[in-house]
């Protein structure tokens, strides 16, 4: 293990199916070190939800170790799992399917923090006060608390789901798609908003996108994904400047882009 | 002539009479790629279906439709089945739900062509695998024998192509028909698009959120915001030197290979703001 490394995954492999047919992950090895703007880009199907499902423990993998600070987490059971609640959170593609409908703002956004297994993992904090903390730094109003998800649109939704994902003070921040569902208009916003509170909070970012555009302008190193395997790897720069895999330059070139040509 | 022309098109829904088109005009030559760019709700997709007269009833719509002479505001349900399918066609967004799940797709494509050619099953198949060699399915007996789940998501859009084509109608509505693919599928799918129109000569009225996408398309685009139409012109000057500051917004955020890794990204709020609704 070299330096600072936050997850440690090696060898991973998920199999699902009756007799494993479908291998999803299909022997991935990556670190992540505290501070890092980890990309992830890759097809559907490339196994890039499933890997940071397994990273984030909603799901175990058929073979392979995972640590997180040094922790092995494959085999924990879901009671011994708050340290890792605690301090990895997600934001999911579509807030209107990630935020529940009857809850208020304020009950979802702290909702985190009356967990009872991330609470003993946790400092104390006054849940009232983090809620006025966490919506001022999504640029929500104060008054959003007593609000529901349907009242807002869906830039404002996202930004509950990253308020809420924000309340515990993680340490690393999942992204998977989180404005794909996003109208194009709106989508600027709220990677800018993610680029912000990943520098102010000192934030460990694990960025999942098709969009190798995205990807490129939020994260300092990027890994390809294929058919459950890396193809690639290594910093942003050297991967979207001189990428090695034909796979990846195929990705690259079929980006559309603006022509202007006529 | 203009193969369509739509004038003061207005489309109101339900008892409140919210309006989701505001007084829309704008015409189509024969031939002719027109995109339309705007954010959900905009009225693109609407704007869409009421050329096809496929709105639900409650909508009321105002103003006036023509397709190659023909009005289609008020005209009977009947006579526009048979001019949709053969005058025009639609390609959809999903196509796994655009297409039916229980039936094969060759027939599914068949229908089309029997619906509106009056053919015999027979001669139809002949067709039906021709056209979809057209549109890329090299292994086209197999898949017109396939049922729609047994296909990638490439394969069931070019299905839903060939069967949007197979009549060569005049006009080919397509609503965001890539956004559901991945981007290497998408890529070739745009490309076969372009092919196939430029092969049938068919006019295209292509709706998107992706200025990309439909850069590469059209030749002209219309920029809806709020139902209504705030900004037309040919792609190469919209997209070089946008006017309309909403426009300004969409193109700045859209560029964002132009922007430094790390800088802030450009919104469209630093163009345009809009009034609180």
């Amino acid at each position: 293990m070299t330096g600072d490394a936050l997850f440690e995954v090696t060898d991973l492999v998920r199999r699902f199916g009756r007799g494993g047919r479908v291998h999803a992950l299909d022997g991935v090895s990556l670190q992540v070190q505290r501070g890092q703007r980890l990309g992830i880009v890759g097809e559907s199907g490339s196994g890039k939800s499933t890997l940071i499902r397994l990273m984030a423990a909603l799901d175990r993998p058929t073979s392979g170790s995972i640590t997180f600070e040094g922790r092995e987490i494959t085999a924990l059971a879901e009671r011994d799992l708050g340290f890792l609640r605690a301090a990895v959170q997600l934001v999911f593609q579509d807030p209107r399917s990630s935020l529940n409908p009857r809850m208020t703002v304020g009950s979802i956004v702290t909702e985190p923090l009356r967990a009872a297994h991330l609470r003993r993992a946790m400092d104390a904090v006054d849940p009232r006060q983090r809620l006025r903390e966490v919506l001022a730094a999504v640029d929500l109003p104060s008054d959003a608390a007593e609000r529901y998800p349907h009242e807002f649109s869906g830039g404002q939704r996202q930004r509950i789901a990253i308020a809420r994902a924000l309340a515990p003070a993680p340490a690393v921040l999942i992204a998977d798609e989180p404005v794909s569902a996003l109208d194009v208009s709106v989508r600027a916003q709220v990677l800018n908003l993610l680029a912000e509170l990943v520098d102010a909070h000192g934030l460990t970012l694990i960025f999942v996108s098709h969009d190798l555009a995205v990807v490129r302008h939020l994260c300092d190193s990027v890994i390809v994904m294929r058919a459950g395997r890396i193809e690639e790897q290594g910093s942003a720069e050297q991967v979207f400047a001189h990428p090695k895999a034909e796979y990846t330059k195929a990705l690259w070139a079929a980006i559309p882009r603006i022509r202007t040509d006529g | 002539m203009s193969l369509l022309r739509v004038n003061d098109l207005t489309i109101t829904f339900g008892r409140r009479r919210s309006v989701a088109v505001d007084a829309v005009s704008f015409e189509m030559g024969a031939g002719q790629r027109l995109g339309i760019i705007g954010e959900s709700g905009s009225g693109k997709t609407v704007t869409a279906l009421a050329v096809m007269g496929l709105l639900p009833e409650t909508a009321r719509v105002s103003g006036s439709i023509t397709l190659d002479g023909h009005e289609l505001v008020g005209m009977p349900d009947s006579a526009l089945a048979r001019l949709r399918g053969d005058l025009m066609s639609m390609v959809f967004q999903e196509p796994m739900t655009a297409l039916d799940p229980t039936m094969r797709v060759g027939r599914q494509v068949a229908e089309v062509l029997l619906l509106h050619a009056g053919r015999s099953g027979d001669s139809a198949r002949g067709q039906v695998i021709e056209m979809l060699v057209r549109v890329g399915l090299n292994d086209a007996d197999r898949v017109a024998d396939s049922f729609p789940h047994q296909l990638s998501g490439g394969q069931r859009q070019r299905c839903l192509l060939a069967m949007a084509l197979i009549n060569s109608p005049d006009l080919v509505i397509c609503d965001e028909p890539t956004t559901a693919l991945d981007v290497t599928v998408q890529a070739r799918v745009l490309s076969l698009l372009d092919e196939v129109l430029t092969a049938e000569r068919a006019a295209c009225l292509f709706i998107s959120h992706d200025l990309a996408v439909v850069s590469q398309v059209c030749t002209d685009v219309l920029v809806m915001l709020e139902g209504r139409i705030v900004e037309a012109g040919p792609v190469a000057r919209l997209f070089s030197r946008p006017e309309h500051p909403y426009t300004r917004g969409l193109v700045a955020t859209a560029r964002i290979g132009d922007v430094m890794p790390g800088q802030r990204l450009p919104t469209v709020e630093d163009f345009y703001r809009r009034e609180a609704r």
